[in-house]
């Protein structure tokens, strides 16, 4: 057997050095996730299930309604006002879904393939993240692919900032997702403990009903009672699916400025969460 | 002098070291050497400490106190990074990923350990002939037999080139063939490069081609040296001695309180002299169906300094898993 010499000596700056190490570690989340067919599947039958039945079933009901002294002045349909929940639904169930694959690591040995290698903590994570945000991306975009049957008109400009919105969003999800992980460290706790997060915060991000901007705060509480709108409003998805909304069919129930400074927020975060957890032994 | 030989690129050298798992001393003031271009065998019973010892010079576990942890001279607890890029690990566990193909698996190692394209895809070609796993190449890891993970494990830790291998128990589960494939395989390794294996086992009769041999036991390093080395020091002949019955046993026991029992229902009793075998006979020859008289081995060595057979501690419920799995069990297929 020949010797091959010693690998060379090695390029300075932390982040283009360890580019490589962190490609490695998201590529192979993806090269996972585009293996595993449950997880497609469920990406695809998701959106079709809540744009065609739940969308198209309640579209009638949506507009024209008065409750009283108040008319909903929402000018769109019901399918393309739920249209960009959907895409968030789907990618918070990936994101957090995709946390899973920390678990089986643990589980299965290969995070320590992982931990004794030179590559920091901080570079582990962040390609994970990337990892799993990449693949919540993408079922975001089969949600897009949707947008016909949703009567969502598209221009390409706003599919490319929609789908960097996405991406933000992932990736603070994914972040949440790991951080869920890293306390429920059982693949059945995580199945109850993911569920229990996902959907109330989908509910309650004004996903499926609106907080009209239009209505006085006296208003509202006519419609709705005051816990609820409480909870929408503290609940940081509701301005990442209002921005989202905001992208795609140019409706506002906020300050147009609120999403991207929260997904911001959400992604730093829960990263920084995330890796305090993760520097523990 | 001797300080520059052990923290040499290729060695170890630790000082002082503890770890203390509740208030189980897993590890007590452990000192060790290991030269460059040895292959050291980390030798005791399951519990012993081993894997403790293993995981901190690897860098993934703290130790509670230690005044020098040296690896490939890299301060271990300090410059772990640093450390880490001399070393390549074989953990006790798979830690593999069985949904990649076994070069994906190669090639995720390659970029985390920055080693370039070109390098990297000679070495998996080399690396993988070397593990006879060539024309598994494409295939899933999920699809190899615990022998053949093993092996491509052994490939994987090679792939950056490193000064030191450690191999956590690289034998435990396997059967008898794949068992003398990894040590043929690690000897032509010693013989190709440049490079320190460091290697724990519970199976004595592996380490008897090592250079340094170190015995550990509840924590503490009882002995080190050569094989020949160890035996000549501390071993001695013994008489390995089947009893008829349990009456026959006590007999045995009482006219030599220093009978211990080996494996099965055999009891070990060490041979001081010559005379002392013709005694025996004479004395409990009848009490005996059949009998073995030992030359000094290294079991003997580990029963002196240990005071008990390698082979009585409990087997790990892993290993206990897979017995029953050999001979069928149900819950196995």
């Amino acid at each position: 057997m020949t010797y091959i010499g010693a690998t060379p000596v090695r390029r300075r700056i932390p982040v283009v050095r360890y580019m490589p190490g962190i490609g490695a570690i998201w590529l192979r989340e993806v090269k996972r996730a585009l293996r595993d067919r449950g997880q497609l599947i469920g990406g695809f039958s998701r959106p079709l299930l809540w744009v065609l039945i739940m969308g198209i079933g309640l579209n009638p009901y949506f507009r024209g309604e008065v409750y009283g002294e108040v008319r909903f002045v929402v000018p769109y349909t019901y399918v393309q006002f739920i249209f960009p929940a959907i895409i968030m639904l789907n990618i918070m169930y990936t994101s957090v879904q995709s946390a899973v694959s920390m678990i089986w690591d643990r589980e299965f040995g290969f995070l320590r393939e992982v931990l004794v290698s030179p590559l920091p903590r901080w570079a582990v994570l962040l390609g994970k993240i990337l990892g799993g945000a990449t693949i919540a991306t993408g079922h975001g975009c089969l949600v897009i692919l949707l947008a016909r049957f949703a009567n969502v008109p598209l221009s390409p400009g706003d599919v490319v900032v929609g789908i960097a919105f996405m991406f933000l969003a992932a990736f603070g999800l994914t972040a949440l997702g790991i951080v869920i992980a890293n306390r429920v460290r059982t693949f059945q706790g995580f199945g109850v403990f993911a569920n229990a997060v996902i959907l109330p915060l989908y509910f309650t991000s004004s996903s499926v009903f609106p907080l009209d901007p239009a209505l006085t705060r006296a208003q509202t509480a006519v419609l709705y009672p005051e816990w609820l709108v409480l909870l929408v409003r503290a609940n940081p998805l509701t301005y990442a699916v209002d921005s989202l909304r905001g992208i795609f069919i140019d409706f506002n129930q906020f300050d147009p400025s609120l999403g991207p400074l929260v997904a911001f927020c959400m992604a730093g975060g829960f990263f920084l969460v995330a890796l305090w957890d993760f520097r523990k032994p | 002098m001797t300080k520059e030989q052990s923290t040499d690129a290729g060695g170890i050298r630790v000082r002082g070291l503890s770890k203390q798992y509740g208030r189980v001393k897993a590890l007590d003031n452990v000192d060790l050497d290991v030269r460059a271009g040895d292959v050291f065998a980390l030798l005791g019973p399951n519990g012993a400490g081993k894997t403790t010892l293993l995981h901190i010079l690897c860098t993934i576990l703290r130790p509670d106190r230690a005044d020098e942890v040296t690896v490939a001279g890299h301060d271990a607890i300090r410059h772990s990074l640093r450390a880490r890029e001399a070393i390549g690990v074989v953990f006790q566990e798979p830690s593999l990923d069985d949904r990649l193909t076994l070069r994906e698996n190669l090639e995720f190692h390659g970029m985390v350990y920055e080693v370039p394209r070109s390098l990297r895809r000679r070495r998996m070609d080399e690396l993988l002939e070397l593990v006879d796993l060539v024309e598994r190449r494409d295939d899933l890891v999920r699809k190899l037999s615990s022998g053949m993970k093993r092996r491509l494990e052994i490939a994987r830790a090679l792939l950056h080139d490193p000064r030191i291998l450690f191999l956590d128990e690289p034998t435990v589960g396997l059967d008898a063939q794949s068992r003398e494939r990894i040590w043929r395989y690690l000897e032509e390794l010693r013989a190709s490069r440049d490079l320190t294996i460091v290697v724990t086992t519970h199976y004595i009769d592996e380490v008897k081609g090592c250079d340094q041999v170190c015995i550990i036991d509840h924590g503490r390093i009882l002995a080190e040296g050569t094989p020949d080395d160890l035996r000549g020091r501390f071993g001695t002949e013994t008489v390995r001695v089947t009893p008829t019955d349990i009456a026959a046993a006590e007999a045995i026991r009482e006219t030599y309180p220093t009978a211990t029992s080996g494996r099965g229902d055999t009891l070990l009793i060490p041979i001081t002299d010559a005379a002392m075998k013709a005694e025996f006979l004479r004395r409990c020859g009848i009490h005996v169906r059949d009998l073995a008289f030992e030359t000094p081995s290294l079991e003997s060595v580990f029963l002196s300094l240990t005071g008990h057979d390698i082979r009585d501690s409990e087997a790990d419920a892993r290993d206990v898993t897979l017995a029953f799995g050999r001979q069928g069990g149900e819950l196995t297929r």
